[in-house]
């Protein structure tokens, strides 16, 4: 209960670098992020024009960091930044920001606004400023092992529960494998035929893999927050049970912010590279798919469309492999319109589908997705983000739209060409 | 003689009506004027009595004169100065001495406050002006006197117009444009090094026809012909356009014509009319011949940069002053990396680990 406007501004003073410096410097106040915000077009409001979340952020920098803002403070034309501020911005950090990135893609002087507003939220968490929903998630992640709460017994009954269905063995604490897979709670206890998937085609592809006992939980509520403490602890516990089962490479599950914590984030975060490699789902997957270990066969004849995942291919850059793996496994796959690294977020990532207060707004904001998919008329959306999967499912719930959602690695599995010597 | 028109003059020396009306058309869209106006040029042209005109040539080289009068052939441009009284011209009168500065002090006298005043060369106002003397009058001096009654000067040539090359640094004479010392008078500047012919006879034409300037621009120039860029009016424009550009004089995309602008061409910040009505009779022009424009119609050109660093390098080397404040810039942005980054790690230092127990106040 230590969280104070001191420690949050020191948080401010602490992120602040090169590039935070260079982007406020460089804004030329065109208002161009604000159209690629799906918080500002769909309600209208400009205090959700993405640079304007900021201002806190950038006073302190005007302030601290530069000469005539620090003239301007001595001579008392300017006020410091208070805790009602602070207080006021919550929501447009927190609850208005996906951290989808589709801000930093339109800026024309390239300023990345998504980064910022990560660093952001590293002041906004240290002064007590962060929505319940998300300090909650962070401390059962803490605590328990996971933001939902999933503890290792629940994984193992879903673990039973996939052998059963499927018939394989699904390996735990395999020593030397070489790839060790991770999980969302999300898909541990909403879907959790990804695990399935996994082990099928896994098996079909001869790939040597594990699940840790002690990090299975990909998800990491610290980078959500912004507090790089929490975060590290997080990305720590899979960096320790992957060097400790001596495995070749992580996967990276259907999660998109995952990726970002643990493909991008973590070898900052703990201060050294990985013994290992991060790879996505979806980069493994057509990595098996072109090497021919992964065979499918038959094709949906359903029209189906790709929710891109902003952390997985706008932020992580998986763009072409999801559209080759449809492609093996539909035969009418449609594009949606602005669809690759230009598609629109679900509108709860970055912590807003962990956040109660922002769920009208998010709900609202479904409407670019609705009209996406109105357009295309499709009943099917595969996507390759749990979170973006169940924030889909409740926008078409609230929407009664009649829209399956389905997973892409599940989807391929459900492809696999049975092999009568791999029974 | 004296009461010949222009009409007769020319067709004295074998011009027929014909032609005559082609050139009054070809000068009148030349001057942007709507071809109603041919009508007009050619009836007033026709009519004009040998308007009286003093040429006087200060620090200049001759090339002007050389351009308006010694095409290869004899041109409807050049039969226009032989038809008018150039009453003073020391490269092309016959008289020389006292008696071509006679004839100039008679011409004044006989047509005081009409007579068209026509200037090439700068004026160098340095150590009295002793660097260009004419009859052991100073250019300043004959310049005043005979600008004071004229109806309108044309200074003709960039050196008249802008100073143009004395005027080019150290400038050791102190040259000046005509426009610098003459302010009560009308003046339009026809610069161009030389300037084109028939830009000139247009000018001439103009003030003959209307008796009155030509539309101006803010350096005096003719709009008609000073409106547009050499750039925008130039046929290599579409290479630009593509980013194809010639990096050598002999390289293939130079063969292919492709623009100039690396090569130092100075078209895009240079008004002239060199792209349209072209040199030599329309058989080509600087561009066309594969060299890029040097910009001579335009101030201080001589100055502006090496004719072959293309427009996008800068000019000048660093000077004294610019150097200090760079030091001094350079200075002060250590000095704020210094403090900016002390601040930082001041802010490392008091940084508290944040735990779950410190996420709420």
């Amino acid at each position: 209960m230590s969280a104070s406007l001191q420690k949050g501004l020191n948080a401010f003073r602490e992120v602040m670098d090169a590039p935070i410096a260079s982007f406020f410097s460089s804004c030329v106040h065109c208002g161009m992020c604000a159209d690629a915000c799906l918080f500002y077009t769909e309600t209208g409001d400009p205090k959700y024009t993405p640079i304007h979340k900021l201002e806190p952020l950038r006073r302190v920098w005007q302030q601290e960091y530069t000469l005539t803002g620090r003239l301007g403070r001595m001579l008392g034309l300017s006020q410091p930044v208070s805790d009602d501020e602070l207080a006021a911005w919550s929501e447009l950090v927190y609850d208005s920001c996906t951290l989808c990135g589709r801000c930093s893609m339109v800026c024309p002087v390239g300023n990345d606004i998504t980064y910022m507003v990560r660093k952001m939220r590293e002041g906004m968490s240290a002064a007590g400023h962060a929505p319940e929903g998300i300090i909650g998630a962070t401390k059962r992640t803490i605590e328990l092992g996971s933001p939902m709460g999933v503890k290792l017994q629940a994984l193992q009954a879903q673990i039973r529960g996939q052998e059963a269905e499927t018939g394989l063995t699904i390996p735990v604490d395999v020593q030397g494998a070489d790839y060790m897979a991770l999980l969302s709670s999300m898909e541990i206890i909403n879907f959790p035929e990804y695990l399935g998937a996994l082990a099928r085609i896994f098996h079909q592809a001869g790939v040597s893999w594990t699940l840790s006992s002690e990090a299975f939980e990909a998800t990491n509520s610290g980078i959500q927050i912004g507090a790089s403490d929490i975060a590290r602890e997080i990305v720590a516990r899979i960096v320790t049970a992957a060097e400790k089962l001596q495995v070749k490479n992580v996967i990276s599950p259907e999660c998109g912010h995952a990726f970002t914590a643990l493909r991008w984030e973590g070898p900052n975060l703990i201060g050294r590279p990985y013994k290992f490699n991060v790879i996505h789902i979806l980069e493994l997957l057509d990595e098996l798919r072109s090497s021919g270990r992964l065979k499918t066969s038959g094709k949906e004849d359903a029209a189906l469309t790709f929710h891109d995942p902003c952390q997985i291919v706008r932020r992580g850059g998986v763009v072409q492999q999801p559209r080759v793996l449809l492609g093996a496994v539909a035969s009418d796959f449609r594009e949606m319109p602005d669809h690759g690294v230009m598609n629109w977020c679900c509108g709860g990532g970055g912590g807003v589908s962990a956040n109660e207060r922002a769920e009208h707004l998010r709900l609202t904001s479904f409407k670019r997705k609705k009209s996406q998919l109105d357009e295309l008329g499709v009943q099917t959306m595969v996507t390759a983000c749990a979170n973006c999967r169940i924030v889909l499912e409740e926008g078409l719930e609230h929407y009664n739209m009649n829209v399956k959602v389905v997973g892409l690695t599940e989807l391929v599995a459900e492809h696999l060409v049975e092999q009568e010597s791999a029974k | 003689m004296a009461d010949e028109t222009l009409l007769d003059i020319l067709k004295r020396r074998g011009i027929s009506r014909r032609s005559f009306l082609q050139f009054c058309a070809a000068t009148t869209s030349l001057l942007a004027l709507p071809p109603s106006m041919a009508a007009v040029v050619a009836e007033s042209l026709g009519k004009v009595r040998r308007p009286a005109v003093i040429w006087l040539s200060f620090q200049e080289c001759t090339g002007c004169t050389e351009s308006l009068t010694r095409a290869h052939s004899p041109s409807i441009e050049s039969l226009i100065f032989d038809a008018i009284s150039l009453d003073y011209h020391h490269t092309l009168q016959a008289a020389s001495g006292h008696a071509a500065e006679e004839a100039r002090e008679q011409s004044m006298k006989a047509d005081w406050g009409n007579y068209l005043l026509i200037v090439d060369g700068s004026i160098p106002l340095k150590d009295g002006g002793v660097y260009s003397t004419i009859a052991g009058i100073s250019n300043l001096q004959m310049l005043e006197e005979a600008a004071a009654g004229a109806a309108a000067i044309v200074a003709v040539g960039t050196c008249a117009a802008f100073g143009g090359l004395p005027h080019a640094r150290p400038n050791p004479t102190g040259a000046v444009a005509v426009s610098d010392i003459i302010k009560d008078k009308p003046i339009i500047n026809v610069p161009g090094c030389p300037p084109v012919p028939a830009v000139m006879v247009g000018v001439l034409a103009h003030y003959l026809t209307f008796g009155s300037l030509p539309d101006l621009d803010a350096l005096g120039r003719p709009r008609a012909f000073y409106g547009e860029s050499i750039h925008d009016r130039c046929y290599r424009r579409p290479f630009y356009d593509q980013g194809k550009f010639a990096k050598t004089f002999d390289d293939a995309g130079a063969r292919d014509g492709w623009c100039l602008f690396e090569l130092g061409c100075k078209g895009p910040t240079t008004h002239n009319a060199c792209a349209t009505t072209k040199w030599n009779g329309g058989t080509s022009w600087p561009v066309q011949s594969g060299h890029g424009c040097i910009g001579c119609s335009e101030p201080d050109f001589w100055d502006a940069g090496g004719f072959y660093k293309a427009l996008s390098t800068p000019v000048d080397s660093v000077t004294g002053a610019a150097t200090a404040a760079l030091a001094v810039g350079a200075a002060a942005g250590v000095a704020i990396g210094i403090a900016n980054r002390q601040r930082k790690a001041r802010a490392r230092a008091e940084h508290q680990t944040v735990t779950i127990a410190d996420l709420e106040k």
